[in-house]
């Protein structure tokens, strides 16, 4: 499976040190008196057909990055390119033309759903309204995506709370979807969900990915499902991008303090293997207001001198495979 | 395929999830509202009490200001009978004594003076008898010319002076020699000189002082009874102690009978009497009661037998009682008249439901009237409210930034407006400047709606606010629908069943918001009626304590509605929230 995605080498979507800074504002003026650094220089690149995790504590910026692929946010510097054209150039229509070759999957099925719409018409709204199918197949088409999602042609009819969560997530699918999209973000799909029905939905998403040829960015902070899931992983912390390879290396050979911290909590499910845990003093700073130096450092078990006062740079371990921490390549 | 399936059971398992029926939220929210027992009691009150307002008042043989009257014997004030103890004037036809030189003559009376001064004139005064004095003043009789040495005498138009020759003499002599004063027929004259022409002034008496009060017998001595040369002449011989005197070339006579002198002019050879002279004043107190010399002279001795009741015969010759109360000097005479009355107050009957009010209005009809502009200025406030909430609470919630922060400072800025000084402000300028009561009707309306949108603007905006950062709005914006669908499909069907709820609960608060202005006399004014106005008359202890049928019923009706509307309001509330599931 692997073989056969790695084939097709076109970068369907690349991110170029994104930053994204929200400001703080203060006073009757609204004057800005800080800035909250979500995204803080995050660099990647999504081959066709492929799915990349990025994990990660809350609040490390993950979902923002999320966002501001489809531009639902505005960035503060760097590049988003979808097919090597960056999104933030375009003019309001060129947008409007290119929604629908992005999608996204939200966390909570339950809030991502207009409670006074029937199912029918969320899945098929978008559709219409970019006229993606002739009326006259509308149907059809409707009820073929549905399948293909899992649904029944007959919950059509029927209203958002009428289904549990799995079937609304598989609706929020179905919708996206419908839309024929080159690229999906999903942000976080199946952590509202039990564990029986992320196991469903994952894979729907794994065949959907064969079946469409759709390309992921898989945002989790579950790592097994990320394991499982991904072609190629980031790991973010405090809005950086700490270390980002292909799954096997990653998983096998985690370089970051932070990565080997965060895969130490993997359960094992064998009794009688000892978890060598390392568990991380502390918790992360305020984005706010980022430790300086190596925004790890002070929770970093192998710190040094030099972690205190400079920025790590970035390395390359080969084979595509970024680490940014100072344990390496001095 | 499946669709074709539907409905027809048999094909399907009994787990199969196509036999639960599809209902949509609206339909949800109705079966739920349905089952809500106290929400069903307000519909019911709601559709009574707009049947009983908007059809009732079709079906009412009564209009809202008609006012009811009937027949009734009520003691009727018929004449007031005051002691005489003032001195009375005649002013002699012509002559110019004014009312507030009587004051200046009084005065001088009591002092003794023999003249006094009104105005630039003096007047001389003379007393003649007891309580009898006559007032002088110099008239202008007579206008004397002197053209081109031709002298020439003319007397004054509304004098009734005849030049004599003797007197002609005497003036021209008296004028060429520039005399102030000259003799003649054993009068004295004034000459006053002014260039060629000069006037001859005469002193005369022009009014008479006397305590004495005249009747005239019957209404056609009306004239000769309050003439000032009668009474003069009848005054000089009263107080000389004559039986008679003569004036205008007829005798008259006097009599006294029962304490009244009766005063009978000899008309070839029989007495007839042609007024009383009395110490008391008698006069009627209605305007078609001429009240007789005789009636008047019975009512006098009654009083003067101190008797509290007397029987005169009237002219069909039924026996007519009176009676007599006495406050001070003045006496009070009333008899039983038959008079056409409002039918005030009137306890419930079967042609009046609910009886009348203070006006003589059906309780009941007014009710039904008040009821239609009660709930109407409702619905229209609510309405305006809504409407002005929406447009400014979805512009503030929908684009956010400073338009936001603009309109919620304006939103506070409303708020700090008091609103029932406001409101009586409004209604005191109305009052001032006399809107018709329609008119004032829709004026209030409109100051209501205006007062009131800003809760709903809030409301709305909140909810706007929430909506947006829901993630299904984002969802629209990450599927590039327009925005005129994302407003009218996404945010409105989930911003109206609240709204849907606010207005419903807000109806109840603005009946008795205009119920309350109405009570303080600043809404809806007579002749329209409101259920408030109609409670207004509870100010009122007297009604308040007697006649329950007035107010209780409009109090129950208010109560009543309002009540309606917040069951309804709340039925809609539970019925709308998602968390009841059934």
């Amino acid at each position: 499976m692997n073989g056969q995605k790695r084939a097709n080498d076109e970068v369907v979507m690349e991110v170029r040190n994104l930053k994204k800074y929200f400001p703080i504002k203060a006073g009757i003026f609204g004057r800005v008196v800080g800035q909250v650094r979500a995204v803080d220089g995050v660099s990647f690149r999504i081959r066709r057909g492929t799915t990349m995790g990025l994990v990660g504590e809350s609040g490390c910026g993950k979902t923002t990055v999320g966002k501001t692929l489809l531009r639902l946010n505005d960035k503060t510097s760097g590049e988003v390119l979808f097919k090597g054209t960056e999104i933030f150039e375009l003019g309001r229509s060129e947008l409007r033309h290119l929604r629908p070759q992005i999608q996204i999957i939200f966390q909570d099925p339950y809030s991502s759903l207009s409670p006074r719409m029937p199912v029918g018409e969320i899945i098929g709204e978008a559709v219409r309204e970019h006229n993606l199918v002739p009326e006259s197949e509308f149907d059809d088409y409707i009820t073929k995506i549905m399948r293909s999602c899992g649904l029944q042609p007959y919950h059509k009819d029927r209203y958002p709370h009428e289904f549990s969560g799995g079937q609304r997530q598989r609706i929020c699918i179905a919708r996206a979807l419908a839309l024929n999209p080159d690229f999906i973000v999903c942000d976080e799909p199946v952590s509202a969900l039990d564990v029986s029905i992320q196991a469903q939905i994952i894979n729907l998403l794994e065949d959907l990915q064969k079946e469409f040829g759709l390309t992921y960015l898989f945002i989790s902070h579950d790592l097994s499902v990320v394991e499982h899931i991904s072609d190629t992983v980031g790991v973010m912390y405090l809005g950086d991008m700490v270390e980002y390879g292909a799954k096997e290396d990653v998983f096998a050979k985690p370089l970051h303090p932070y990565t080997r911290a965060l895969f130490s909590a993997i359960p094992v499910p064998d009794p009688t293997v000892k978890m060598n845990r390392i568990i991380l003093e502390g918790s992360i700073p305020s984005p706010a207001n980022p430790p300086a130096g190596c925004k790890f450092h002070t929770r970093c078990r192998d710190c040094m001198e030099i972690c205190r006062h400079e920025a790590p740079k970035r390395f390359d371990a080969g084979n595509e495979h970024y680490v940014v921490c100072h344990l390496y390549g001095k | 395929m499946e669709t074709r399936n539907k409905g027809s059971f048999g094909t399907q398992k009994l787990d199969d999830e196509r036999r639960v029926r599809v209902l949509s939220p609206g339909m949800l929210v109705f079966k739920r509202f349905v089952r809500n027992k106290l929400a069903i009691t307000g519909l019911v009150i709601l559709i009574v009490m707009f049947a009983f307002s908007f059809l009732g008042g079709l079906f009412s043989p009564y209009t809202q200001a008609q006012v009811f009257k009937h027949d009734e014997a009520i003691m009727k004030e018929y004449a007031t009978c005051m002691l005489n103890t003032d001195l009375r004037y005649t002013v002699r036809k012509g002559a110019e004594f004014p009312d507030a030189a009587h004051a200046q003559a009084a005065l001088a009376i009591t002092q003794g003076n023999p003249s006094f001064t009104y105005g630039d004139r003096t007047y001389s005064l003379v007393k003649e008898g007891e309580d009898f004095y006559t007032i002088g003043d110099a008239i202008k009789i007579v206008e004397a010319r002197t053209l081109a040495n031709k002298f020439s005498l003319s007397a004054v138009k509304d004098s009734a002076f005849t030049i004599s020759p003797a007197f002609a003499a005497a003036a021209q002599t008296a004028i060429t020699a520039g005399a102030a004063q000259f003799k003649a027929d054993g009068d004295v004259y004034t000459v006053v000189n002014a260039g060629k022409t000069s006037a001859i002034y005469h002193v005369e008496s022009i009014a008479l002082a006397t305590k004495n009060v005249y009747d005239p017998y019957e209404e056609q001595y009306k004239d000769i009874a309050t003439d000032f040369g009668f009474r003069y002449a009848s005054e000089l011989a009263l107080s000389k102690g004559k039986t008679q005197f003569s004036f205008d070339g007829a005798n008259y006579s006097y009599e006294t009978i029962d304490g009244d002198i009766v005063v009978s002019k000899d008309e070839n050879g029989t007495a007839v009497a042609v007024c009383t002279i009395s110490d008391m004043l008698v006069s009627s107190k209605a305007n078609d009661i001429f009240l007789s010399s005789q009636e008047k002279s019975l009512i006098r001795n009654a009083i003067r037998a101190k008797e509290t009741e007397f029987v005169i015969q009237d002219a069909a010759g039924a026996n007519v009682e009176y009676r007599i109360d006495r406050v001070n000097q003045t006496y009070t005479v009333r008899t039983l008249t038959e008079s056409r009355v409002i039918t005030m107050y009137e306890f419930p009957t079967a042609a009046h439901l609910l009886g009348t009010d203070s006006n003589g209005m059906d309780v009941m009809t007014r009710l039904m009237y008040g009821g239609r502009i009660s709930l109407m200025v409702g619905f229209v406030v609510v309405f305006l409210e809504t409407f002005l909430g929406i447009v400014m609470g979805g512009i503030s919630g929908y684009f956010g930034g400073w338009i936001d922060t603009a309109i919620m400072r304006f939103v506070d800025l409303f708020n700090c407006i008091p609103f029932y000084p406001i409101v009586m402000i409004i209604g005191t300028v109305m009052d001032k400047m006399e809107i018709d009561p329609i008119k004032r009707i829709f004026i209030l309306m409109a100051v209501l709606g205006i007062l009131g949108w800003t809760s709903i603007a809030r409301v709305v905006r909140g909810q706007i606010l929430s909506l947006r950062e829901q993630d299904f709005m984002v969802a629209t914006e990450a599927t590039g629908i327009r925005v005129s669908r994302k407003i009218f499909k996404h945010l409105v069907p989930n911003v109206m069943p609240l709204l849907i709820v606010q207005a419903t609960m807000s109806l109840g608060g603005i009946i008795i918001t205009e119920a309350t202005l109405s009570f303080l006399g600043l809404g809806v004014k007579y002749p329209l009626a409101s259920w408030g106005s109609i409670i207004n008359a509870a100010t009122n202890v007297h009604i308040m304590t007697n006649y329950w049928f007035i107010w209780i019923p409009a109090g129950m009706l208010i109560v009543l509605t309002v009540l309606g509307f917040n069951f309804v309001g709340d039925g809609l509330r539970d019925a709308f929230d998602p968390k009841m599931k059934r």
